[in-house]
């Protein structure tokens, strides 16, 4: 059981004048699961490998339970990896790859097999003991190197990328098992990924990462309802956030030639560039002449609910390029879905609007918000 | 028209094909079968003709009991400078390339360098260097004059060094630093088990230039007894009468050899060789076919 604490941790790779993990700050609680997530080189892997002590810290310090481990070698900082090509020794059968930790740790041979087994049996995996890795299943190799890492009961596992190399459907039954094998053992869980899904429903805090700097970290929900600034608002939910670019008018906010009244005012003075940011699931189909009106390019039914593609029809191209063709996705009803090239009007509901600087990206919050 | 054009150019291929095969593989079944053949069959018969298991026999007798079984004296040698040098030459070359892959140092780049540069000198500039080097060590005449500088392999470090840059994920070796193995411990129980068909190929080649090496122990060894095959070799072409005529005047107590002989002499000579090559031959060819797929 341990905490981990990023201070000030920095690294800048050789010849390259941008920190890969820029001036991190972070605190992992006794047995939190906490997730990194964020596009591909945002420097989550780099800030597990500095705490692993497989990347060098050039500034700052990391703590494992207040101790500084950033002249620790990897072997002496107790910690446990899964990588994301899981890394299993290949010459090395399923209970070899496990015990090898602890072979190297002096244990004895009936120990390191009884907690070997322990461990295979937890992960379903003791029919495989004698086989080598070459002769599993993803899915099973996944097992293999969970087991590895829980075998060696150590403070803090880091997870890299584990589920990216499975299928969609063992992804999503394996991240399940994951978290909740993670709180039966209640290790302190350092976890990598880029798919934002992952991130909210493994995360007991999910840190939302780019360009090596940490946007944000807090609970799912938080993240979800009251993100930081436009990037975690559009990297968090799936769909993402909309983000449209408009101007600030007494009364609402200007998008295009539209003017969508806000009820509960606009934190920004009139003539003011802001990016709105817009849930697909606050959007409703409303009457002609109300909302916003919209060419419909792609409807994705799912069953359970209908994303609409739609094109703003008098969009001016939003800020920060994150929105610059002025799409929307909307979350409809599938009984009520329109069809491809039909103009229609949406509706936002009330208070799910969320402001951002048109130039910073940086939230602009209400009064009391 | 384009089937028959094409069978036109199979016909050409086929027959380029047979040409070299026939070039190539006529001297070795010509060398096979002399040693059945009398010198004077060797000269009247076709290339191509058989002699007599008797003659065979012969002759293998004669090459064997040679001025006192000089030939398995000179084996022995041999072997014992080409395994004494292998074993050096590997346990050199596997670690030496491990280093330049997958570790990083100060002057690793150099040393990388440095290995080309030697690996395409040629080994026999380096021959009087080395002599007067043996000598001041007081090694001259002593196994150590062929085995320390067999042991020299730089083309094996280059080999081992594809290898491990090639075939061996970097994040395997990390995963074995977390798990606890120390630098020591990653090599000796991660890298080096994966590394076995690598060995098998530093050593068959290490193996084969050692005991091909003529000009290195011709050097090195100043007396019979101490001669490995290949320069053995050269003494039973001084031995051999229709090689020297001035030689072997007629009552000459000298043994005269016959060149049925030296050809036996010199499958004797390779034999060692395709043995060794028989039982390395499945580690060898996973080495050289390493890396080319994904595991």
């Amino acid at each position: 059981m341990a905490t981990v604490t990023f201070d000030g941790a920095t690294r800048i790779y050789p010849k390259t004048e941008q920190a890969a993990v820029d001036a991190l700050d972070l605190e992992v609680d006794d047995g939190e699961l906490l997730v990194l997530v964020g596009p591909s080189g945002c420097g989550k892997t780099t800030t597990l490998r500095m705490l692993a002590g497989l990347e060098h810290v050039d500034e700052g310090s990391i703590r494992i339970d207040g101790k500084d481990v950033v002249d620790l070698a990897p072997r002496d900082r107790d910690i446990a990896m899964v990588f994301q090509n899981y890394a299993l020794y290949p010459h090395m059968n399923v209970a070899q790859n496990m015990g090898f930790a602890l072979r190297m740790a002096g244990v004895a041979k009936a120990e390191i097999d009884e907690r070997v087994r322990a461990a295979a049996k937890i992960l379903e995996i003791e029919g495989y003991l004698e086989r080598k890795p070459r002769q599993l299943s993803g899915g099973q190799r996944q097992r293999v190197a969970m087991g590895r890492a829980i075998v060696r009961q150590p403070r803090v596992f880091l997870m890299d990328e584990p589920l990216s190399n499975l299928d969609a459907k063992l992804r999503v039954a394996t991240r399940a098992e994951i978290a909740a094998l993670q709180r039966n053992l209640g290790v302190t869980t350092l976890y990598v990924t880029h798919d934002q899904v992952e991130a909210m429903t493994m995360g007991d805090r999910v840190a939302v990462m780019k360009d090596g700097l940490l946007q944000q970290c807090d609970t799912p929900r938080v993240l979800y309802e009251d993100p930081v600034n436009a990037f975690v608002a559009g990297f968090i939910g799936s769909p993402p956030m909309n983000l449209v670019a408009g101007v600030v008018e007494s009364g609402g906010v200007r998008l295009g030639s539209t003017l969508l009244r806000v009820a509960d005012g606009v934190p920004s003075p009139p003539g003011a560039a802001v990016t709105v940011g817009l849930r697909p699931e606050s959007l409703f189909l409303a009457p002609a002449a109300e909302g916003i009106p919209a060419t419909v390019s792609i409807v994705e039914e799912l069953g359970a609910e209908a994303f609409v593609y739609a094109q703003l029809v008098s969009a001016t191209g939003a800020g920060n390029g994150l929105n610059v063709k002025g799409n929307i996705i909307a979350r409809v009803e599938p009984s009520t879905a329109p069809r491809n090239g039909e103009v229609i009007h949406l509706g936002v509901k009330e208070g799910s609007l969320l402001f951002f600087d048109a130039e910073s990206g940086d939230r602009i919050r209400r009064r009391g918000e | 028209m384009a089937l028959p054009r094409r069978h036109a150019i199979q016909v050409v291929a086929l027959v380029i094909l047979l040409f070299f095969t026939a070039f190539f593989f006529v001297p070795m079944i010509w060398l096979f079968l002399a040693p059945t053949k009398t010198d004077g069959q060797l000269l009247t018969q076709s290339p191509f003709a058989f002699g007599s298991f008797h003659t065979l026999a012969q002759t293998f007798h004669r090459v064997v009991t040679y001025s006192g079984h000089s030939v398995l004296t000179w084996l022995k040698n041999s072997a014992i400078y080409s395994f004494g040098g292998t074993a050096l030459a590997v346990v050199a070359a596997i670690p030496a390339g491990y280093g330049l892959a997958l570790t990083q140092f100060i002057g690793r780049r150099l040393l990388l360098s440095i290995t080309l540069v030697v690996m395409i000198m040629p080994a026999t500039a380096l021959v009087l260097p080395l002599f007067l080097e043996i000598n001041k060590l007081g090694l001259y005449g002593t196994i150590w004059s062929l085995i320390l500088p067999f042991g020299f392999f730089p083309f094996g470090v280059y080999l081992a060094y594809i290898y491990f840059s090639s075939t061996i994920p970097r994040d395997l070796l990390a995963a074995a630093r977390i798990d606890g193995a120390g630098e020591w411990a990653v090599f000796r129980y991660i890298a080096l088990p994966l590394a076995r068909p690598i060995v098998s190929l530093v050593g068959f080649f290490a193996f084969v230039a050692s005991w091909n090496n003529f000009f290195l122990p011709f050097v090195m060894t100043y007396d019979s007894s101490q001669y490995p095959l290949q320069v053995g070799l050269q003494q039973l072409i001084g031995s051999t009468a229709s090689f020297n005529p001035a030689n072997f005047s007629a009552g000459s107590s000298i043994v005269v050899l016959h060149r049925p002989d030296l050809a036996m002499a010199v499958i004797v000579a390779i034999a060692p060789v395709l043995i060794v090559f028989l039982f390395a031959q499945r580690a060898l060819v996973s080495g050289m076919l390493a890396g080319a797929t994904k595991e």
